[in-house]
């Protein structure tokens, strides 16, 4: 790893961010650069900060639930997923099956449109225009989806605390299905685009290695802890809602590196295909919402739950003193502990490699600064 | 590295499978773009777009009941309603306003209201060249979206 | 009256050649510009979508939008930018890449579809167009940014190395001609019977992939990479200066693809120009009109705006009528050459359309890697082989097997 430049020459300073087309928001990285060999890299956050922790403690545990949704903004169904279940944890609420199947399925179509659209970005970074057209597609498609479910397509504001606040929509199981019936043939047509392409592996493989050791010691996780090959997954340690209940595997790499990350990602598509084809057919009719009182009010007492999200362990840490306003919310995003990881993966490679990696690590910055 | 990957490697296969997809997208059948203001994009039922204040359709009075749930729901507090007394101690609105330009359509209000006075309808066409033109009074919300009509 | 016009012109050479500039510059604008389009509308339908719409019928006036934009935006000057040369680069680029067609046969020379026939026009090709590459350079050093600046770097590495490649895989049709000039090569083929492109179908491959590189087009465009950096060497430049670049750009691509149809697919020639009985084939123009009128028709009665109808209805007639006319013997004899030739072009931008839209980009080091441990070691042992083959067809055979060996 390189730490002086070449021959005693300058070394360049460059200002990756806040606006530029391959930093996924407003994230600002300064770069140190030999040539175009990087030296070091400085990330800078807080471009998008809006104080959701702070505006948890004004609001009722009802009132912030919309709020989570804008964290990770292009996930959230599991944003409010968390959030839910960790106040039902704080009450000790049970939620019935078909409240648990309906999140699952939910959750699982939204880590696929968090991976399309990661899918479609990163490759639009290393110069593929064409992926980002196909997967918005089939994002949309999801997005009709939250839209007949919930009214929303974005922020969905899909879960209330103790259950679903809308029972599915008729037909909802017909179109979960044909989706994941429509979907496999069209990740293979990115594997067939990416995949074995030269130019992609050449981008990709060997770069931004992260060795098992470091992902554990830096603490990220999501793709980029499985890409690393620990076999780490909080929907299978952990098991919340009804994951316990289907069948799964997790995948992993053996690098560590950008290729491998896609490769678990684009696996873990077609791992999320399954888990919603089994909860589809364990969605019996019953009740949609546990035993929750018209006021939430949880008992004087804290609560850490997280949940495997599209990047990783989104955890929620909620402090309550008994009345109706959360006490103080802390969030554990997995975006910003991933962004973590930029340096050591970055040092030694060139500036087309930041992008790449900045890609892999798949970090949305309403999550990074909050 | 097989002797068939060493062929695909020589003669370009890789890229050429990559050429074959997107030559083959090409077809009139592929596209999926909505021309948006000619072609409006079909809404779901439960979406959640502009707010309107609903009226009893046979009588054309205000179903509102000036509770004021809606109001101590909303996460942003933008909803202000004003009531009077009559002379026989019932509630009776006066004054209704929602401050769009605030409100993230999270739905509570309308989940709050318990007569189903207060509505987010389908239109998604909020936009308005003043700030001012943001808050919506009660006329304004009891007359419910007025959608654009598009010709050209 | 007619005779003394073009007793006239033959008299005043420059005079002839002036027309012959306007005219060419003028088609070759309005080529790029609806290049620009074309690109837009191939990329959209390879994306599943569907591309300008909103400025005429099908967004076919959006050119013309286009331009008007870029005419009317500010033109600014960074404050530490050297203000001369940052003015001067665009200007560079555009003239390099517009100068080279002055020896571009784009039909066949006795009827005058050649502004200049020099007998060194290859090398005139490769020195002129190599000057381009100053005004990229000067661009990007001279904004004054650290942007600009690598991308100024990059394109300087890529082109100097993919120039070379290009010029050993030109060598090998230079061998094969026995001549310098575009005209003689084209002769060549036409004598040959046969394409350059499959006498030299691994110099093709090598100049077809320099092109892409030398006219920094996806996959290997680093001196633009958007995602990289930002917009590269014209990250700085806007408003027309900016334009001026980008038509450059596309004009390079007009101009590589034009080389590469004179050099190794026959220039001007019909698809199997010396077989007889396809000697149809000379009325493919009338089909080609005929077939655009049609498609225009149908999608006039199917527009609901009347305004588009009526343009659209005057494009078809437009097409009929240039249908008629190319049906006109004299007129079809004097139009096949440059209509082969246009359309021959077209492959081959439709071609570099279709790359940007399937391909990633290639990585500084990673493109190095290929152009100089792969391109030029094949382009040289093409020259190789080709030298060998040609020196023993050209004796008899025992003989050229004994000079080779022992002399």
């Amino acid at each position: 790893m390189p730490e002086a430049t070449y021959l005693d020459a300058n070394e360049l300073v460059i200002n990756m961010g806040p606006q530029h087309p391959a930093t996924h928001g407003v994230l600002r990285v300064k770069l140190r650069l030999d040539g175009e060999r990087v030296l070091g890299t400085e990330c800078i956050i807080g471009y998008l900060h809006r104080g959701v922790e702070k505006i948890a403690e004004n609001r009722t545990y009802v009132q912030f639930a919309p709020y989570v949704d804008r964290m990770d903004y292009v996930a959230a169904v599991t944003n409010g997923m968390g959030y839910c279940e960790a106040v039902e944890k704080l009450m000790g609420v049970e939620l019935p099956p078909r409240a648990q199947y309906t999140r699952m399925i939910l959750a699982e179509l939204q880590r696929i449109a968090s991976h399309l659209l990661w899918l479609g970005t990163h490759a639009l970074d290393i110069g593929a225009m064409t992926p980002v057209f196909y997967t918005f597609r089939e994002r949309e498609e999801i997005l009709k989806i939250f839209e007949n479910y919930c009214g929303a397509r974005l922020t969905t504001h899909a879960f209330r605390i103790g259950g679903l606040q809308y029972d599915l929509y008729d037909g909802f199981e017909k179109d979960a299905t044909k989706f994941c019936d429509y979907l496999l043939p069209k990740i293979d047509e990115y594997e067939e685009l990416l995949s074995t392409n030269r130019i992609w592996m050449n981008r990709t493989k060997k770069v931004g290695v992260l060795s098992g050791k470091d992902a554990i010691a830096l603490g990220v996780t999501g793709p980029v802890l499985r890409g690393s090959g620990v076999k780490w997954d909080i929907r299978k340690v952990q098991p919340y809602e009804a994951y316990d209940k289907v069948e799964f595997e997790i995948p992993t790499g053996q690098n560590g590196d950008t290729y491998d990350r896609y490769i678990v990602r684009i696996q873990e598509m077609r791992q999320s295909v399954r888990i919603i084809r089994q909860s589809v057919e364990r969605l019996a009719p019953g009740p949609i919402f546990g035993k929750v009182g018209k006021v939430i009010k949880p008992p004087a007492a804290e609560v850490y739950h997280s949940i495997e999200a599209p990047k990783g362990e989104l955890g929620y840490f909620v402090v309550s003193d008994g009345s109706t306003h959360p006490y103080r919310v802390r969030v554990r995003p997995p975006s910003f502990v991933n962004l973590e990881a930029l340096d050591i993966m970055s040092r030694g490679h060139l500036v087309a490699d930041i992008v790449a990696i900045i890609g892999t690590l798949d970090i949305v910055l309403g999550e990074v600064d909050r | 590295m097989g002797l068939k990957e060493l062929l695909r490697r020589i003669f370009l296969l890789d890229l050429v499978q990559g050429l074959r997809l997107t030559f083959s997208y090409q077809r009139p059948s592929a596209t999926y773009t909505e021309q948006y203001p000619r072609e409006r994009p079909p809404v779901a039922e439960r979406y959640r777009g502009a707010p309107r204040l609903n009226n009893n359709p046979e009588t054309g009075e205000t179903l509102c009941i000036a509770c004021n749930l809606c109001s101590l729901a909303c996460p942003e507090n933008l909803i202000v309603v004003g009531w009077e007394r009559t002379e026989d101690r019932r509630k009776k609105l006066t004054t209704f306003t929602y401050d769009v330009s605030r409100c993230m359509f999270c739905g509570l209000c309308e989940d709050a209201c318990p007569v189903d006075a207060l509505e987010l309808t389908q239109d998604f066409e909020i936009a308005n060249y003043t700030r001012e033109g943001m808050i919506w009074d009660r006329d304004l919300l009891e007359a419910g979206p007025q959608p654009v009509r598009y010709s050209r | 009256m007619l005779q003394n016009v073009l007793q006239f012109l033959n008299d005043h050479y420059l005079i002839l050649a002036t027309i012959k500039i306007l005219i060419v510059f003028a088609v070759l604008l309005g080529i790029v510009a609806y290049l620009v389009l074309m690109e837009r509308k191939v990329l959209a339908f390879m994306q599943a979508r569907l591309g300008p719409m909103r400025v005429g019928p099908w967004g076919l006036l959006q050119p013309i939008a286009d331009g008007l934009k870029l005419l009317l935006k500010e033109d600014i000057v960074p404050a530490g930018a050297d203000k001369f040369i940052f003015l001067l680069a665009p200007v560079i680029s555009i003239i390099a890449a517009f100068t080279v067609f002055a020896v571009i046969p784009f039909g066949p020379p006795d009827k005058g579809f050649v502004i200049s026939d020099i007998n060194i026009g290859l090398l005139f090709i490769l020195a002129v167009s190599s000057l381009g590459i100053y005004g990229i350079i000067l661009g990007g050093w001279s904004s004054n940014s650290h942007y600009p600046l690598l991308g100024a770097l990059r394109s300087s590495a890529q082109l100097v190395s993919y120039e070379v490649a290009a010029g050993l895989a030109v060598i090998g049709v230079l061998l094969c001609a026995n001549s310098l000039s575009m005209v003689e090569i084209v002769k060549n083929q036409q004598a040959a019977g046969i394409w350059n492109v499959f006498r030299q179908p691994v110099a093709f491959i090598i100049y077809l992939i320099a092109a892409v590189a030398e006219t920094n087009r996806n996959p290997f465009d680093l001196p633009e990479a958007e995602s990289e950096l930002t917009a590269g060497f014209h990250t700085e430049y806007s408003g027309f200066r900016f334009a001026l670049y980008f038509m450059a750009e596309y004009t390079a691509m007009v101009l590589v693809s034009a080389i590469a149809v004179t050099l190794f697919w026959g220039g001007w020639l019909r698809p199997f120009a010396s077989v007889h009985w396809l000697n149809f084939l000379d009325y493919t123009p009338v089909v080609v009109f005929l077939g655009a009128g049609v498609v225009v028709i149908l999608g006039s009665i199917k527009n609901p705006v009347p305004g588009e109808k009526l343009f659209l209805f005057a494009v078809a007639g437009l097409c009929f009528f240039l249908a008629v006319v190319v049906a006109i013997p004299p007129v079809n004899a004097w139009i096949q050459g440059v209509f082969w030739f246009v359309a021959k072009v077209m492959v081959f931008l439709y071609a570099f359309i279709w790359y940007r839209g399937t391909f990633p980009r290639y990585r500084y080091d990673q493109l190095m890697n290929v152009g100089w441990r792969v391109m030029i070691p094949v382009g040289l042992a093409n020259i190789i082989v080709t030298a060998v083959v040609i020196y023993w067809w050209s004796k008899p055979h025992a003989a050229a097997a004994a000079t080779l060996l022992f002399r």
